[in-house]
């Protein structure tokens, strides 16, 4: 700090005022549902998984790894897009980048705080993670790297509100190396599971890191269309063109993903193209074949590069809703992703008789209103984050 | 299609334009999404190394039983499974709950049913006993984030710390051979581990609950380092045909099977 300058901790920003009452309204409506929701989590905590949830040994791992593993690639996502313009650079993105540090904040929280209702006993966690660590399992790494990245994007997005953003850039790099190693460590430790080869797939490390930044675009397409309508604005100029970047980018992004897609295609229909026929027969042709075609195909594929480019990617609330249709079929993917691999018998080449042809799986109660919960507990803090957010994250543009 | 199109553009022949006329700031920006990208992936594969390093395969040329002195663990406990001789009087299955407190929604061992082609063509059944089968390079040590599963270093058996368990169940997800189960009793995962604290202390290491129980000798226990075992001699006799489960796992079992 040179000579003479003091520090300063905090900007004024004006007279305070409180947010409209329906901004308080909405956020006390999804705050409910997100209590509900965690609610279940705690009654499940307490009287143990078996009793709640439909996992089963066959299946250990149900619906609560979908927001998991969707708010964690959305997390790197949207870190992803704030690095351009924060770490790269690149001016087109700098009106976003407050906003989008504080989505990936809140989006990692969701991650952390689904696996903490996702496992059974996870008050050891903390102590064994730190007493007992076992450096060859992805799953120390992966928390490790995510808690930390949680760190540096608290760090990131403090220094941010008081405008210290050289050192604020410093953090934002650690945050898009971590969460970027901690995306591919995800991959990694899907892939090492022996038992489950429909996760080791040649295309699965990029193809998680084209869905985390798809994701993320999509993300800051709908959370900034919801902001301007909340906020009565309508984008400035360079807010308007920041968004519209991010549209041309998300279209890119689609297209790459539309490649993935025909490769899961090729391998649901041509055992050769894959390495674990009967799970890709069962998403692409079985009982998924609904969740691959709506979900994975059209909602998350088809229907965006369809508005994207009716519009030519140019009206934000098209932007957004491109977006929204890519968010909701994003998470049927993930959702397809951590089951489906689970459905085929471990014995099933052992003409095992009364073997069914694939286990089976669906989400109890319990499950469905976790997952509510932790989704609620995302869009809760989005609009915390609005109502009191709202003029740093004016400075950006 | 002439020649000159077959041949494309020939990029030996173009004038190299260097790096001279890259804006110096364009340049930075590029070296440092490089780098970033190398560190990245440098990351992940730092990231990604094998496992349980300890737990050697059972032979360094490959085979799937060791030859004599290249056993990783003294004893190296072994559980031959003659499946000829299995017809599921299911006596091993209520040995082993008995003896190490299964619950009734859990097991540690099961006889599956197949139905195999014998050589005339025709259609048999077969009983096929399973359990944990010890694995030299299991994937359920390799994948535990507070190692509260792990091998033995003495023995080689797959062992449970139920106080570490956080109850992620990746060891499930992973274990190719469907061995193990959540025992909300513990708040942690069960499974076979030759009955270490039980039947096989008990014994001194000489048998566990489920092959005591056996009328028919279809589970022998034993120890591949001690040739005076039944299963040592069962599995070095020449002609003998045997075999593991999903070799492919690359996860080196312990567990050996042969007709009878």
């Amino acid at each position: 700090m040179k000579k003479g300058k003091a520090m300063t901790f905090y900007t004024k920003t004006g007279t305070s005022t409180l947010p409209p009452m329906n901004q308080i309204l909405i956020f006390v409506a999804l705050t409910l549902i997100c209590v509900i929701g965690l609610a279940f989590g705690l009654h499940t905590m307490l009287v143990g998984h078996h009793h709640t949830l439909a996992t089963t040994r066959e299946v250990p791992w149900g619906l609560l790894i979908t927001p998991y593993v969707f708010f964690a690639c959305l997390s790197t996502g949207l870190c992803m897009i704030a690095s351009l313009g924060q770490v790269f650079g690149i001016d087109t993105f700098k009106p976003l980048v407050t906003r989008t540090v504080f989505l990936s904040l809140i989006a990692m929280a969701a991650g952390l705080l689904c696996i903490a209702l996702e496992i059974e006993t996870p008050w050891r966690v903390g102590f064994y993670a730190l007493f007992s660590p076992q450096p060859f399992s992805n799953i120390w790494w992966k928390a490790t790297i995510y808690s930390l990245f949680t760190f540096a994007t608290i760090c990131n997005f403090l220094l941010l509100m008081i405008g210290r953003k050289k050192i604020a850039r410093v953090f934002a790099t650690i945050a898009i190396v971590l969460v970027t190693v901690g995306n591919l460590n995800m991959n990694s430790d899907m892939e090492l599971l022996g038992a489950r080869g429909f996760w080791s797939e040649g295309y699965m490390p990029l193809y998680f890191l084209s869905l985390s930044a798809l994701i993320g675009c999509a993300a800051i397409l709908l959370f900034n269309w919801i902001s301007y309508t909340f906020n009565k604005q309508s984008p400035l100029d360079q807010g308007d063109m920041a968004l519209q970047a991010t549209g041309r980018l998300f279209m890119v992004l689609l297209l790459g993903i539309c490649y993935f897609t025909v490769v899961k295609i090729m391998g649901g229909f041509i055992p050769k193209f894959t390495n674990n026929p009967e799970a890709m027969a069962l998403l692409v042709q079985g009982d998924f074949a609904r969740n691959f075609w709506i979900g994975e195909v059209a909602l998350t594929v088809l229907v965006p590069l369809a508005l994207i480019a009716f519009t030519k990617g140019k009206n934000v609330r098209v932007l957004a809703l491109a977006g929204t249709s890519c968010l909701i079929g994003a998470f049927i993917l993930f959702y397809d992703l951590v089951i489906v691999g689970q459905l085929v018998p471990h014995y099933q080449h052992y003409d095992i008789v009364d073997i069914p042809q694939y286990y089976s799986y669906s989400p109890s109660l319990h499950e469905i209103m976790i997952s509510i919960g932790i989704i609620f507990f995302f869009l809760a803090a989005f609009m915390f984050g609005e109502m009191l957010f709202k003029k740093i994250y004016a400075h950006d543009q | 299609m002439s020649e000159n199109k077959m041949k494309g553009i020939q990029l030996d022949k173009l004038e190299n334009e260097g790096v001279e006329t890259l804006i110096s700031e364009d340049r930075r920006q590029f070296l440092r999404f490089g780098l970033i990208v190398t560190g990245v992936f440098l990351g992940g594969s730092i990231l990604s190394l094998t496992a349980a390093p300890k737990a050697q395969g059972a032979s360094r040329s490959g085979k799937v039983v060791p030859a004599v002195g290249q056993f990783p663990y003294k004893p190296h406990y072994t559980m031959v499974i003659r499946q000829g001789n299995c017809i599921n009087c299911e006596l091993c299955l209520d040995a082993c709950r008995s003896t190490n407190s299964v619950p009734a929604y859990g097991y540690r061992t099961l006889i599956l049913e197949r139905r195999i082609s014998n050589t005339e063509g025709d259609r048999e059944r077969a009983f096929m006993p399973i359990l944990c089968n010890q694995c030299n390079q299991p994937s359920c040590v390799r994948v535990c984030p507070t190692g509260a599963t792990y091998k033995d270093t003495t023995n080689g058996i797959v062992l449970m710390n139920n106080n570490k368990c956080i109850g992620c169940k990746t060891c499930m997800a992973a274990c190719p051979y469907n061995a193990r189960y959540y025992k909300e009793e513990n708040r942690a995962i069960d499974k076979c581990n030759f009955c270490f604290d039980t039947k096989l202390k008990e014994s001194g290491g000489k048998t566990t609950a489920c092959c005591a129980a056996c009328p028919a000798s279809a589970r022998i226990f034993g120890d591949l380092t001690n040739p005076d075992t039944e299963a040592y001699k069962l599995i070095h006799t020449p002609g003998n045909v045997f075999w593991v489960l999903k070799p492919e796992s690359g996860t080196l079992p312990n567990i050996f099977y042969m007709d009878a």
